[in-house]
């Protein structure tokens, strides 16, 4: 698997760059892989996403739809990319230690 | 300077380097915005670690990710496998589906290249020659000559000498994935080779016979659908709870009471969604709900495993799989004794189920199956629901999805209806049967390892994203919002992704979505403005 290295220290991750292993993320985990996704400043906003898609991925074992997430964290989906630039799929839910989502989405 | 054209030897080149790496001044040209290579974007190499620890030696991109042999030992098994694979593609009992076009494509091509001049790949390459469709064929169709058939010298000299090794065998394995199977070669062949199901075929004994796959298609794919119930990862319990939620959002937003109804025995209608559309489009099913309400359709949705994901990968890559996945859809309708299944937006799971799946599904099992496109056809051209072309005063163009269009002849249903309610409808030219894919096919769309996203952009998808924007040329301006109609999980999933990263929204206000919103947006007892024109 290739390794992610920041702050020296090392992620396996896929081939997309998602942890490989979504059990140990923590919130070091997420301002770690941050830079790699143009988020330069983890702001109460960002906790706010990546709390809500930590929480879901618990209880459900996948990403929420993106309208959920939309509805539930109360952010229009142009502000979320604003966040995350490359958008909630990858960058929040990469940043979430969520594995990549599956299927035609 | 021109480089060097890669010929068929090179394949079997032992060398760790990439045979050819592109860049934007190779590529075929692009109208405005894109009009000068400059205003594309870099293009990134692949990582060095990705060329340390997979095989990724073809062109500076990686689909399949397959780990590096660490042994000659390793290799020649891996070797030894293919040719038991390549010994099984030509014999009856174990390639029944496709022997017969198999046969007939290996023993006539001319040569003649009409179908390379036919292939987006090709062309917007910049006509690079590992990507002719004839070039794939060629490697399989001399392997055949001296392996299946054990020619001799005087075959070698007649139908061309080949190196076998596992650089070429893993070379093979990334080359099989750089056809999208749009067939648009296969259509254009004037003696009836496919080459376009050499791929395919050559994808199949990888997976069948060597358990390699992109794991997009196959372990988040086939696996996790067959396992869970949907590739999306969504079981029973979470498919209803978003649909649940889906109908309270559509309700609020039409002003219409949504209830989308469940498991419904005897049924004249089971719809099955690819089930992406309710992950990443809720507005799709929602517009689905309220057209098939309207209309007074007795319709239901089920909650088997699969019956509420249409999507079959194994259309793309592996027959057994692709088996396995046909039946359990049949297995959801007759478990519910339905009158027949509708298919939803997607292109592939239209061709797997009604075309494909028509020799596996015997007895009680051939359930009638319909496209959705008809279905709605008959809808909106009888006049059950009122609509309002009006609402939909802004320029359309409808983008053909390959498995529903050419190659399962769909192609007027969409059309009665898009110029029925978009005053301002244009075609894409070709269109039709003529089309060329979005560039996602064949499980592209989803596949986005290492650098493999840009790969897509640049060079599968750069004809339709030139064919958008010529079909807008008289109406570029950010002041217009313009819409692509795409009626396909996959190709919406592929133009989505290349209108963001050519920033074609902020810039030329370009948007997309299915056939199903477009008719909603029309109806006159729906709240106006259901296509709300916000970026998703």
């Amino acid at each position: 698997m290739p390794i992610f290295e920041v702050a020296g220290k090392q992620y396996e991750v896929d081939e997309d760059g998602f942890l490989e292993n979504p059990e140990i993320w923590n919130q070091d985990v997420a301002c770690d892989f941050a830079s790699s996704e143009g988020v330069t400043e983890l702001t109460e906003s960002h906790w706010k996403v990546i709390n809500y898609l930590r929480s879901y991925y618990l209880q459900f074992g996948i990403a929420p739809m993106i309208r959920k997430l939309c509805k539930e964290t109360g952010f229009k989906l142009n502000e979320i990319y604003v966040m995350f630039p490359s958008g909630p799929a990858k960058g929040a839910c990469k940043l979430a230690g969520l594995p990549k989502p599956t299927g035609c989405v | 300077m021109k480089k060097a054209p890669v010929r068929l030897d090179d394949l079997a080149g032992a060398g760790k380097r990439p045979l050819i790496h592109l860049e934007n001044e190779d590529l075929m040209s692009l109208p405005a915005p894109l009009d000068h290579p400059s205003k594309d974007h870099n293009w990134p190499p692949l990582s060095a670690q990705a060329g340390e620890k997979f095989e990724c030696f073809l062109d500076d991109t990686c689909a399949v990710s397959i780990p590096q042999p660490k042994t000659k030992e390793e290799e020649d098994a891996l070797v030894a496998k293919f040719l038991s694979g390549l010994d099984k593609l030509f014999v009856k009992e174990n390639n029944w589906s496709f022997l017969q076009p198999l046969l007939l494509t290996m023993e006539h091509c001319a040569k003649c290249q009409t179908c390379s001049e036919a292939c987006h790949i090709y062309e917007a390459s910049g006509r690079e020659e590992i990507y002719r469709p004839t070039f794939r064929s060629e490697i399989l169709r001399r392997l055949y000559f001296k392996y299946v058939k054990h020619g001799g010298m005087l075959s070698s000299w007649q139908h061309g000498a080949i190196t076998l090794n596992w650089p070429l065998v893993a070379r093979l394995i990334e080359l099989s994935y750089r056809c999208n199977l749009c067939r648009r070669c296969a259509q254009t062949c004037p003696i009836g080779v496919d080459n376009g199901l050499v791929a395919h075929e050559l994808r199949k004994l990888f997976s069948q016979e060597m358990g390699i796959a992109p794991k997009e298609i196959h372990d988040n794919g086939s696996m996790l659908q067959l396992r869970v119930g949907s590739s999306t990862g969504m079981n029973s319990e979470v498919v209803k709870d978003n649909i649940e939620f889906i109908d309270e959002d559509i309700s609020e937003k039409a002003g219409i009471h949504v209830e989308t109804p469940w498991d419904v025995e005897g049924a004249d209608v089971l719809l099955i969604h690819n089930a992406g559309e309710i992950m990443a489009w809720p507005e799709n099913p929602g517009a689905f709900a309220l057209i098939l309400n309207a209309a007074g359709i007795k319709w239901t949705l089920s909650s088997e495993i699969a019956g509420y994901d249409s999507i079959n990968y194994g259309l793309w890559y592996d027959d057994a799989q692709f088996a396995r996945v046909a039946i359990k859809h049949a297995e959801a309708a007759k478990k519910l004794k339905v009158k027949k299944i509708v298919l939803g937006e997607c292109g592939h799971a239209h061709k797997a189920l009604s075309v494909i799946a028509d020799r596996i599904l015997t007895g009680d099992l051939n359930i009638p199956r319909e496209s959705s496109m008809t279905l709605l056809r008959d809808i909106v051209m009888s006049d059950r629901i009122k609509l309002d072309p009006s609402r939909n005063d802004f320029p359309v163009t409808l983008h053909d999805p390959c498995n529903l269009v050419r190659l399962m002849g769909v192609v007027e249903p969409q059309r009665e209806i898009v110029r029925k309610i978009c005053p301002k409808f244009r075609e894409m030219e070709p269109h039709g049967v003529d089309n060329y894919c979005c560039g996602g096919g064949s499980g592209f769309a989803i596949m986005s390892g290492h650098n493999f996203a840009d790969w897509r952009f640049h060079v599968s998808g750069r004809k339709k994203i030139e064919q958008i924007l010529n079909a807008f040329a008289n109406c570029t301006d950010a002041s217009i919002p313009k819409y692509v109609c795409a009626p396909c999980s996959n190709c919406k999933g592929m133009i989505r992704d290349m209108i963001a990263y050519y920033n074609l929204w902020e810039s030329n206000r370009i948007h997309y979505g299915g056939l199903v919103e477009l008719i909603v947006n029309a109806m006159v007892d729906v709240k106006p403005g259901f296509i709300d024109w916000e970026w998703r």
